[in-house]
């Protein structure tokens, strides 16, 4: 009989229904709005029994009222006019002395978005939140929440939020939750004000309703917990010791809630502290249990684990095994498994890693198959120790002859060739016997490359690169790039000569400017395509230092699944906010400064020195990959004659290839320059304003305003480029960075027609303006120029860091050199930290990221050398003074946010310097330490 | 938090449809238009959270239905699986069973029930104990509960100390009785549960095991009376503690129902619970690497190449229980050959009532033994016809993995001494307890 309830058919119609609603007996009634409320799930539309549904309201019959309610909260919306006519029943229903009737009135009326009626509803809501039954003001409080969602003001002018407020006091922990629930979300629209106006005395009622309430009480008051930051590390850590208890629930969202207000607030525990350490300990297990649960929840969970270990790698480092992948996980458990396992390895662990992935490459799921062979010479590259027995193992994987197995193997083994040059060879030939089963775009590439990296050692190189070419036109552009830079690579060492012709315009000028280069200077040739390959880094996809951070406050949402943060997903104004970890501040030092806890939050301001590695094989040709600084600077020999116009059209084929990708490459040309020029770059708008600004070119010449300036140096002598001789230094001026460049003009003929260009380098420098060179330079005249920088350049670690790559043309030729800046260069203004953040900054960059520096036979006082340091924007946050030595603490802050933190200690005894320097990026270290000196003896 | 609740029968269509933030009615429809996209099979192979057009889905699936959460802002996707989870098993407890056919006949209680659960997309409550309080519609059965329908004891009959068995359906009815039943019974079933997973290397050694186990509690007591469950006394938790003497029963790790009361754990071993009516876990447990038995199985394999294309994989087979003991529902399978696409088998098997066939999809053999007796060993002989078969394809023959379930067995060796209520219930109440071991994931690496 029920099933007729779902019957579709016409004889289901309106019309029965209506009276079947109006029927005397109640069992009928029950019936009939069980049939409609049917028809609603299933989408009908029976909006238009409103009033017969509404006449059935006031009945006695708690499962008959309770229909009612459920299909007056459907269709309330729609029929406005009429849900007034419920309005009585509403405001007599909370008042019925039954507490389940006064709580479902107020729970369905706060459900009907209706303007008009929201009025009549404030007076029964206020009764309705002191009741004297729980139950009902807990239904109450997320009634306030409904409201607030329909007509926020009118909330506010009621003064709900202040009963509510009121109720995180109650003594029924539900009713408590639910306050905290609808506070949280009310608050989250209101980021300004205060709502949950979080103290140590409402973190001590909130903590003891934790014990008290249900699992879903539970995770509402731990995510509010997580928004508190405390004002110490002792707060902290009492905070921390009433939360761990949560670990063991049997409730996996109760557990994660835990782990964020432990994870974040670990943050301010000192790391030498017992109990860090007992934390670390308490927090693998039920982590580690999680992955017994069902798929759905393990992949949540593993979602998590990934943030948890880039952040704290210590806890799971002994659980590896747990990682191991089941036969029967889905696979997107196993792909996510397979991730946090190489995140893991390390060399204790690397043997069962290695055994373990050697087995999941032998599985039926080609993706599966696929990341394993890619985890393995992840494994190589990860751990060094291990690179011998992975190569080994691929090798046996490519004895399988799996396609995607062989081609997979050979993409890593390109890898693991670029990691450990010259080590590997010896499998070159296993690999070229596996040439034809190739198909992919990748593995093609990779091959290639192998190839002509190796063309030396392999006897064939030259065939097998042929029998590639023969496919060159159908290659999708990765092929084709690689293929193209390969051959060259290959002919230059084979000296022969072979010009691929491809309908890719960008290919074919980029092979075309090879065999420019190739015919006009082998030498140069070879040192623009052999130039060294980046090193290729060692984590893949790790999440940047800040987002992670923003991540682990989200632990247990939507987000730390994602990797994203919520405003990338939740539309409106929630989540907006950014979220941050607490610093650490020790207790001792809060007395001081009572506002740490905002002042803290800058203090991870400071990104890490994020140097992409150089992902493509390339190393990206296009923008002008000059040769490595050295001292055979390749100059194009004298010799060359206009047939070969690699210099004149040639460079402008190359300027124009420059163009999509953001061209620095700023010219200035007089009237008449070269008719070679194409249009695009000699009509540059810079020129009309050119002898306006002409007049303005030496004002900011040799203006030092206490920032050191090394003397100018010659950069490129006279006789390497055709009688042009350029020296120059770099200042800091007015906030700004200038390249200081004096140019001679020693050749027999008139100059004109400069221009300047960087290559890619460690901290983006770049021309901020054209290469002010307005008047053709005469014979034996010098011209000084200054041309202003910015570091919004294109970003690729130099070594040196602090070397810099330029490219001078002018009528006669382009010339290259290189120079060193000096890395005060970079050192920024408002460099001045903080002494409370300098304080916390400097306990949490971990002590292997400290350099020690020792400044000989210098005999200048503190003050002055403060003074001295303070010119070139190095700042003294704090001076201390201990058994007879002055300890200077200065913060620096580089141009892309690197902050270098430094402790100076002068004694008076011995005239030695010494300096610790903590950085999170260490490899600035050095070239800073060198700075102190340079800047101190000048 | 939670926007829509659905529950969706495997054909996609809405059983339950509730919303809970009363977002507008264009949007209602966001999850038909989602599987209109996708399909409603995609369900069964992705992960969750899946997003689709500002809207977060979170589904899981039981008893063939599948139970969405559609979310807008940013909540934690472990409480909203907890919560389907709890919903499910809630669902179950009310209706008796869950299958499409109860849940279309008691959506006015699966109604009732998530309004009392969920409030503005806030979870309330998931207890019974609170729930039974507010719900007022009855439950409907297909057909009444009758304990002489024992059509089908087997293996999912319970067993209790005095060897009465109880049929299978005997723990699926409401726990809320209707008022046209006259009797009453109070029952309570508890389930020991073991879930085994092992990797042996292919040297035989054992490379991995772990069990994760659990007791769970099913009670049909209308009123809270206390249960104290017994374990074995040389239970011990983690690997320093050792309790008794002879062979301990040890587990790793071990966590509880935050209902359970443990003041006479640690001396004596005893679980006190007023279990709430319905279906919950008491106990889970973990135990990693030291098995105190030995694994239940020894494979041994030989795969060679045959003359011509034909690969030969013999395969014995020994089961290591003691001879009382048997496994039902053995199931093996191997893969053969991943690359290759067309292939044939045959196969000599030791008795007729096994069955082998072969799988392309994922391209494995496998083989079914419906039940295997302690102590005996098995055989198969298959012989696998594969085109262009050279010696690497040797190397592409895939881990064997087994999947079994081991009835009245529990690898740790938990025990339940007894199971008592206090104070004593009046009238009948019957306890029942059965253990049970299975495994999908037993693999053998070659």
């Amino acid at each position: 009989e029920t099933n007729k309830l779902y019957c579709t058919s016409v004889k289901c119609c309106i019309f029965e229904l209506k009276a079947e609603l109006n029927s005397d007996k109640k069992e009928k009634k029950k019936e009939a709005v069980k049939k409609v409320i049917a028809s609603m799930t299933v989408g009908k539309d029976v909006s238009a029994l409103f009033p017969d549904v509404v006449n059935c309201m006031q009945t006695d019959n708690l499962e008959l009222k309770k229909l009612v309610y459920l299909y007056l909260m459907n269709y309330a919306k729609s029929q406005p006019d009429m849900a007034i006519m419920a309005v009585n029943t509403f405001v007599k229903d909370c008042e019925d002395p039954n507490p389940l009737i006064r709580a479902l009135a107020v729970r369905t009326m706060g459900c009907i978005r209706v303007d008009k009626i929201t009025e009549y509803l404030c007076e029964p809501l206020r009764k309705c939140l002191k009741d004297e039954d729980p139950y009902v003001r807990k239904t109450a409080a997320v009634c306030v929440a409904k409201l607030h969602d329909i007509n926020a003001q009118l909330v506010e002018d009621q003064g709900f939020l202040d009963t509510l407020k009121d109720l995180i006091s109650d003594s029924n922990p539900m009713v408590v939750a639910n306050a905290v629930a609808a506070l949280s979300e009310i608050s989250e629209s209101h980021p300004n004000c205060n709502l949950l106006d979080l103290n140590p005395q409402s973190i001590n009622k909130l903590l003891t309703a934790l014990n008290e309430c249900t699992e879903w009480g539970q995770i509402f008051i731990l995510d509010c917990l997580a928004n508190y930051t405390p004002r110490d590390d002792r707060e902290s850590q009492s905070i921390c010791e009433r939360v761990t208890p949560r670990l063991s629930h049997a409730n996996s969202a109760v557990v994660l809630s835990a782990v964020k207000v432990l994870m974040k607030f670990m943050e301010m525990l000192p790391k030498d502290l017992d109990y860090y350490g007992t934390l670390l300990k308490k927090l693998a297990p039920p982590l580690v249990t999680l992955l017994s649960a069902e798929p759905e929840l393990q992949y949540v969970a593993l979602r998590n684990i990934n943030l948890i270990v880039q952040k704290r790698p210590e806890i799971l480092k002994h659980e590896m095994k747990v990682f191991f992948v089941k036969y029967n996980d889905p696979i997107y458990v196993k792909l996510e498994k397979l991730d946090i396992m190489i995140r893991l390895a390390s060399q204790a662990n690397i043997a069962q890693v290695l055994a373990e992935l050697k087995e999941y490459a032998t599985e039926v799921d080609v993706d599966f198959v696929r990341k394993a062979v890619r985890a393995i010479g992840r494994c190589a590259i990860k751990v060094e120790q291990s690179a011998e027995r992975c190569v080994s193992t691929l090798l046996d994987l490519i004895q399988t002859k799996v396609n995607y197995v062989v081609q997979e193997a050979i993409v890593v083994i390109k890898d693991i060739f670029r990691k450990y040059p010259n080590k590997y060879e010896s499998v070159i030939a296993t690999l070229c016997e596996n040439l034809d089963s190739l198909d992919e775009p990748e593995a093609r590439a990779a091959m290639i490359w192998i190839v002509g990296e190796y063309a030396e050692r392999i006897d064939n190189a030259d065939e097998l690169l042929e029998s590639f070419l023969e496919g060159f036109h159908d290659e999708s552009t990765q092929v084709s790039e690689t293929h193209t830079h390969t051959h060259l690579q290959h002919v230059l060492h084979k000296h022969t000569q072979n010009t691929p012709d491809s309908d890719n315009p960008d290919l074919r000028d980029r092979g075309y400017i090879y065999w420019r280069l190739l015919s006009t200077d082998p030498v140069a040739a070879k040192e623009v395509v052999l130039a060294e390959k980046p090193l290729i880094s060692e984590e893949t996809d790790l999440i940047e230092p800040t987002l992670l951070e923003e991540l682990i406050c989200h632990i247990g949402s939507l987000a730390s699944v994602y990797h994203k943060p919520p405003n990338a997903f939740v539309e409106g104004s929630r989540g907006v906010q950014h979220k941050r970890l607490p610093a650490r501040t020790a207790s001792g030092e809060s007395a001081e400064s009572p506002d740490a806890g905002q002042s803290v939050g800058g203090v991870s301001d400071a990104p890490p020195a994020v140097i992409p590695s150089q992902g493509d094989l390339l190393g990206d040709l296009l923008n002008l990959d000059l040769a490595p600084p050295s001292a055979s600077v390749p100059v194009v020999p004298a010799s060359m004659q206009m047939g070969v116009d690699l210099l004149g059209g040639g460079l402008d084929s190359l300027v124009g290839l420059h163009r999509p990708s953001g061209s620095q490459y700023i010219a200035v040309g007089l009237a008449g320059g070269t008719g070679g020029m194409p249009a695009g770059l000699g009509g540059t708008p810079a020129m009309g304003g050119g002898l306006g600004d002409l007049f303005d070119l030496g004002g900011g010449v040799g203006m030092a305003t206490g920032s050191y300036v090394p003397p100018k140096a010659v950069w490129l002598p006279a006789m390497k480029a055709k009688g042009l001789e350029i020296s120059g230094t770099f200042a800091r001026r007015g906030g700004g960075i200038h390249m200081d460049l004096s140019l001679t003009n020693n050749a027999m003929s008139i100059m004109t027609d400069f221009a300047i260009q960087f290559n890619r380098n460690s901290f983006g420098l770049a021309p901020a303006g054209p290469l002010q060179v307005l008047t053709p330079l005469a014979q034996n005249q010098t011209i000084d120029v200054s041309l202003p920088l910015n570091t919004n350049g294109p970003i690729m670690k130099m070594e040196p860091l602090n070397n810099l790559q330029v490219a001078v043309k002018n009528n006669i030729d382009v010339f290259y050199f290189s120079c060193q800046y000096p890395i005060s260069l970079l050192f920024v203004e408002d460099g001045k930290m903080d002494r409370q953040v300098f304080l916390a900054t400097w306990k949490d960059i971990p002590s292997e990221n400290e350099t020690q520096y020792q400044i000989k036979d210098f005999h200048l006082n503190s003050d002055a050398a403060s003074t001295k340091l303070q010119g070139s924007n190095v700042f003294t946050v704090a001076k201390r003074t201990v058994d007879a030595q002055d300890l200077l603490y200065q913060s620096i802050k580089l141009t892309n946010g690197i902050w270098a933190l430094a402790e100076l200690r002068i004694q008076s005894i011995t005239p030695n310097y010494m300096l610790a320097l903590k950085c999170r990026a260490p490899e600035v270290s050095q070239y800073i330490c060198q700075c102190y000196e340079l800047l101190l003896r000048n | 938090m939670i926007s829509q609740v659905f529950i969706l029968s495997s054909q996609g269509d809405h059983l339950i449809y509730k919303d809970c933030i009363l977002m507008h009615y264009s949007q209602e429809n966001s999850l038909d238009l989602y599987l209109k996209l996708v399909g409603i099979t995609i369900l069964l192979s992705v992960q969750c959270p899946q997003r689709n057009k500002n809207l977060n889905f979170i589904h899981v699936r039981h008893s063939g239905l599948y139970w969405v959460v559609s979310t807008k802002d940013n909540p934690s996707p472990f409480t909203i699986i907890e919560f389907l989870n709890r919903l499910a098993a809630l669902t179950k407890d009310y209706c008796g069973s869950l299958s499409e056919k109860s849940v279309r006949m008691n959506f006015a209680l699966i109604y009732e029930l998530l309004d009392e659960m969920v409030d503005y997309g806030y979870i309330q409550t998931t207890s019974t104990d609170i729930l039974k309080n507010f719900i007022q519609t009855e439950a409907v059965t297909s057909k009444p509960f009758s304990l002489f329908d024992l059509s089908n004891v087997g293996l999912f009959g319970a067993e209790t100390q005095q060897s009465k068995v109880a049929p299978s359906a005997a723990a699926s009815r409401p726990i809320v009785a209707s008022h046209g039943e006259q009797v009453r019974k109070n029952e309570i079933f508890v389930d020991v549960v073991e879930r085994l997973s092992v990797v042996i290397g292919s040297n035989g050694v054992l490379m991995k095991a772990d069990v994760e186990g659990e007791i769970r509690v099913k009670c049909y007591l209308p009123t809270c009376s206390e249960m104290r469950i017994g374990l074995n006394e040389e239970f011990s938790i983690g690997k320093s503690q050792l309790r008794g003497y002879g062979a301990a029963v040890r587990v790793d790790e071990c966590s509880f129902h935050q209902a359970v009361k443990l003041d006479e754990f640690d001396t004596y071993r005893i679980l006190k619970v007023c279990p709430s009516q319905g279906e919950q876990t008491l106990m889970q447990y973990q135990l990693s690497d030291e098995l105190p038995c030995a694994p239940p199985f020894r494979l041994f394999p030989t795969v060679e190449k045959d003359y011509g294309s034909r690969l030969l994989i013999f395969l014995k087979l020994r089961c290591d229980l003691p001879p009382k003991r048997y496994l039902t529902f053995v199931g093996i399978s191997q893969t053969v050959a991943r690359a290759l696409l067309l292939f044939s088998l045959s196969q000599e098997l030791s008795s007729p009532e096994q069955s082998a066939e072969l799988q392309p999809r994922s391209k494995a053999v496998l083989w079914t033994i419906p039940r295997f007796p302690g102590g005996a060993q098995l055989s198969a002989v298959f012989k696998v016809e594969v085109p262009r078969l050279s010696s690497a394809s040797l190397l592409e023959v895939g881990p064997i993995s087994m999947s079994f379930e081991l009835p009245k067995y529990t690898c740790t060796g938990l025990q339940v001494r007894f199971l008592r209520l206090s104070p004593t219930q009046p009238g009948l109440s019957q306890r029942w307890v059965r253990y049970v071991t299975h495994s999908d994931s037993y693999t053998i690496r070659i």
